[in-house]
């Protein structure tokens, strides 16, 4: 799992390569969780190399979301697959999410 | 040596004290007895002095009286023999008398000295005294008041014709009316009661009297023989030691009163004296030294009996403390040395057995713990185990007796244990060899129950030997103590043949070991643990660990206040089997997690499951199995989870079994997933995503074991 951080424009891109599974859960939510500061922006999920998430996984989607919420700022999910997408759709992240 | 310096110290602290008190108490006991001896001394000298004076006084007022008579009869010479006539008659003490004529005052009468005297018989008879041969006015008693005018008392004498009486003088002037001294009136006083008198005197058992004459005559003395016969001087002469002999003399003579010391034969006297008042005469007390002060020394000599033998009390003590104290020292020294070695003695002992859980980290076929908790500091317990080319191996034991002995059987017990299992794999052989081995240096008779078993892990096939061990419990479909032949002990008999058995274990079936520590803990009412304490213990699946901390904890209350009485040794062997395409075992770590997704993809190619769905059913198997690890087992625990998964037609049915905590995921409550993200938990997705992928889920709690059965329909 590699997890980029990029900064674009105003733009927050998070890249995620890989399986985002229980092991690798934790060391990718502490990746991410300085970015709950900046969640008055915008944070882009790139999920175009996501080949797996667990509930764990979506456990990291949720808690930005929630500070993006917190702070009047987005996230959204960018290139998500069919598989994932059955997966966000079994858990409502659908709604959740602005999906591109 | 310090010691030995701080004894003697005392002894000799101890001595200087004694002697000085000793001898500071016999100074003032001797000055104490020196006064009493000088105060009776003194006293008695005083009153014999007074009844002396008593009597010399009579003589001298019987005298004085007759004076005048005389003066009268100065007129008629003839009557003056009536006078001393009278005068004798009147005072017993004299024994004569004489008016006796200055010659020249009678012209008629130029020497007139008529002597009246009582005879041998007791009649006076009289003579006269002047004589051609006798001329009295040379004599002493006549010259002396003559000149003097006044009385005078004669030297003692010795009277030669009336038997050796001892006699004395007494003369006084007879003055005529113009005050002329016209005669001298005598009276002999015989002084024979002055020797009882004198005599008489008896201070000290060896004490003497003494008087002597202002001329140096004996007057008194014990020996008879010397009296008017020797002066003092003359004694003094004779004896060696003159010096102080004559000192005395010297002060007596001059009439003082006091004490001298005098040595006299080689032996130290004290002489008191005292004068006698007009007659010249002295009067002592001769008190032997050893008289004095005999009694204080003979208890001089018995304190200083008592203080030596006092000395050599403490002597003897401070050599028996001494003694003791080294022993004692040598024996805490000894003790704290021992005490030492069994620390480390108790180190190597639990360096040789293993005692890393989990042994085997790398292994999922095998959970396993094992502990063992010595009554003393060194135990005669032992276990051991370890894996050779795909067995485990493994082994109880308890050698008789505690302690450094036992501990020490162990220790060679496990090293013979390793060196014959490393090319042995028959349980009965390893067994029979050990005893062998052990019986032939066995000189102390100790002897060991063992258990000895071989787990082939790629089959679950246990062989085993038992050798008077307390049987094993098997945890397979029930638990029971597993079948053991009579073997008995190692280190009995040495060319015993020992009988193995075989089982076959089950994967997921375990097998409990324990040394009678555990059977025989006893609490304080002497009721043991025993074996059905331990099955009641021992239901409930929980890993190996978890089995052996339950057991001690229920043993520890069990036992309460109770002192232990004996190593307890515990194994647990948990045999979980091999893994195979449909059974994985993961450990309770979530890492393992990562092996899940193989193993799925297998199932799924057999099953014939697209590429969504086995990733769907990854998922789901994750999460339950995510679930089992974060919330089955205490953290860090190395437990197992037992994931199987069974093929039909129809369906796959996954079947997630673990041995800790009774937890049920199918009650989690649903998650509103339609809700908004600020009032979406961040839990309960895992669960969510088990029941939205898989078509049914199951999950029941049997035998303490948690198990969730998930089945996905095949289209």
């Amino acid at each position: 799992m590699e997890v980029t951080i990029a900064h674009q424009n105003d733009e927050i891109i998070v890249s995620l390569d890989g399986r985002l599974d229980t092991p690798v859960a934790q060391e990718v939510a502490e990746k991410l969780e300085p970015l709950k500061e900046e969640a008055g922006g915008t944070i882009i999920l790139d999920c175009s190399a996501l080949t797996y998430i667990s509930s764990s996984g979506l456990r990291i989607f949720l808690s930005l979301r929630k500070a993006a919420a917190a702070a009047g700022g987005k996230v959204i999910v960018r290139n998500i697959d069919d598989n994932i997408r059955g997966i966000f759709m079994m858990t409502g992240f659908l709604n959740l999410f602005e999906i591109q | 040596m310090k010691k030995y310096r701080t004894g003697l110290l005392l002894v000799i602290v101890a001595a200087v004290t004694l002697e000085v008190t000793a001898v500071i108490q016999m100074y003032f006991s001797q000055k104490g007895i020196k006064a009493e001896a000088s105060l009776r001394a003194e006293s008695e000298l005083e009153a014999t002095q007074c009844e002396i004076l008593d009597v010399i006084d009579q003589a001298e007022s019987a005298v004085k009286n007759n004076v005048w008579i005389a003066c009268w009869a100065l007129d008629n010479p003839d009557s003056l023999s009536a006078v001393c006539r009278r005068l004798i008659e009147n005072n017993p003490v004299v024994m004569g008398s004489t008016v006796a004529l200055v010659p020249g005052y009678l012209r008629s009468l130029p020497l007139y000295a008529p002597y009246v005297f009582r005879d041998p018989s007791g009649a006076l008879t009289i003579r006269s005294l002047a004589t051609e041969e006798y001329d009295y006015p040379a004599q002493e008693w006549f010259a002396k008041p003559l000149e003097s005018g006044e009385g005078y008392w004669s030297e003692p004498y010795l009277d030669e014709g009336g038997g050796d009486i001892l006699m004395t003088t007494y003369s006084a002037p007879v003055r005529d009316a113009s005050g002329k001294i016209a005669a001298i009136l005598t009276a002999d006083i015989s002084l024979d009661w002055l020797s009882d008198m004198v005599g008489g005197i008896k201070v000290y058992p060896h004490a003497f009297s003494l008087m002597v004459s202002r001329t140096g005559q004996i007057m008194v003395c014990p020996a008879e023989t010397l009296v008017m016969r020797r002066t003092v001087d003359e004694i003094a002469n004779r004896s060696g030691d003159s010096a102080s002999i004559r000192l005395v003399n010297q002060a007596m003579r001059s009439g003082t009163s006091g004490n001298l010391p005098v040595k006299y034969k080689g032996s130290k006297n004290y002489v008191y004296f005292a004068p006698v008042e007009r007659t010249g005469w002295s009067m002592s007390i001769v008190i032997p030294e050893s008289d004095i002060y005999g009694t204080l020394r003979r208890i001089g000599g018995l304190i200083w009996i008592l203080q030596i033998l006092g000395l050599a009390m403490i002597v003897l003590i401070i050599r028996s403390y001494d003694r003791s104290q080294t022993k004692y020292k040598a024996l805490s020294e000894k003790k704290e040395r021992m005490e030492n070695e069994l620390h480390i003695a108790s180190g190597i002992q639990m360096a040789m057995i293993p005692k890393i859980f989990p042994p085997f980290p790398d292994r999922n076929d095998l959970d396993m713990s094992a502990a063992i908790i010595p009554a003393k500091e060194v135990g005669g317990d032992l276990y051991d185990f370890y894996i050779r080319e795909g067995k485990l191996f493994f082994c109880i034991g308890d050698v008789s007796g505690k302690g450094i002995p036992a501990s020490l059987v162990m220790a060679v017990t496990r090293t013979t244990f390793r060196n014959i299992s490393a090319h042995q794999d028959d349980p009965a052989l390893i067994v029979t060899m050990m005893n062998a081995s052990l019986s032939e240096s066995n000189e102390n008779c100790m002897f060991v129950t063992f258990f000895c078993g071989v787990l082939d892990l790629e089959n679950g096939r246990l062989r085993y030997c038992n050798a008077g061990h307390n049987p094993p419990m098997i945890l397979l479909d029930t638990i029971h103590p597993i079948e053991v032949d009579a073997n008995i002990p190692l280190g009995v008999v040495a060319d015993f043949q020992f009988s193995g058995q075989e089982i076959t274990l089950r994967p997921d079936s375990a097998i409990f070991l324990y040394t009678d520590g555990l059977t025989e803990a006893e609490n304080l009412a002497h009721e043991q643990f025993g074996e059905t304490r331990i099955e009641s213990a021992l239901h409930g699946w929980r890993c190996a660990e978890e089995h052996l901390r339950n057991i001690s904890d229920r043993v520890i209350e069990f036992v309460g206040e109770a002192p232990q009485s004996d190593d307890l040794t515990m194994l647990f062997i948990h045999y979980l089997g091999k893994e195979n395409p449909h059974r994985i075992i993961l450990r309770n770590n979530i890492k393992q997690i990562s092996r899940l997704e193989g193993w799925v993809e297998g199932i799924a190619g057999e099953a014939g499951l697209d590429l969504p769905t086995t990733m769907n059913v990854n998922l789901a198997l994750e999460e339950a199995v995510t679930n089992v690890i974060l919330y089955a087992y205490p953290e860090g625990m190395h437990a197992p989870v037992i994931l199987t998964a069974d093929l039909s037609p129809t369906a796959v049915t996954f079947t997630l079994s673990d041995n800790g905590t009774p937890f049920d995921p199918t009650a989690a409550p649903e998650v509103d997933i339609d809700a908004p993200a600020t009032e979406r938990p961040i839990g309960g997705l895992g669960i969510h995503l088990v029941r939205k992928i898989m078509d049914t889920v199951a999950y029941r709690h049997r035998d303490g074991k948690n198990i969730l059965t998930m089945t996905k329909n095949i289209k």
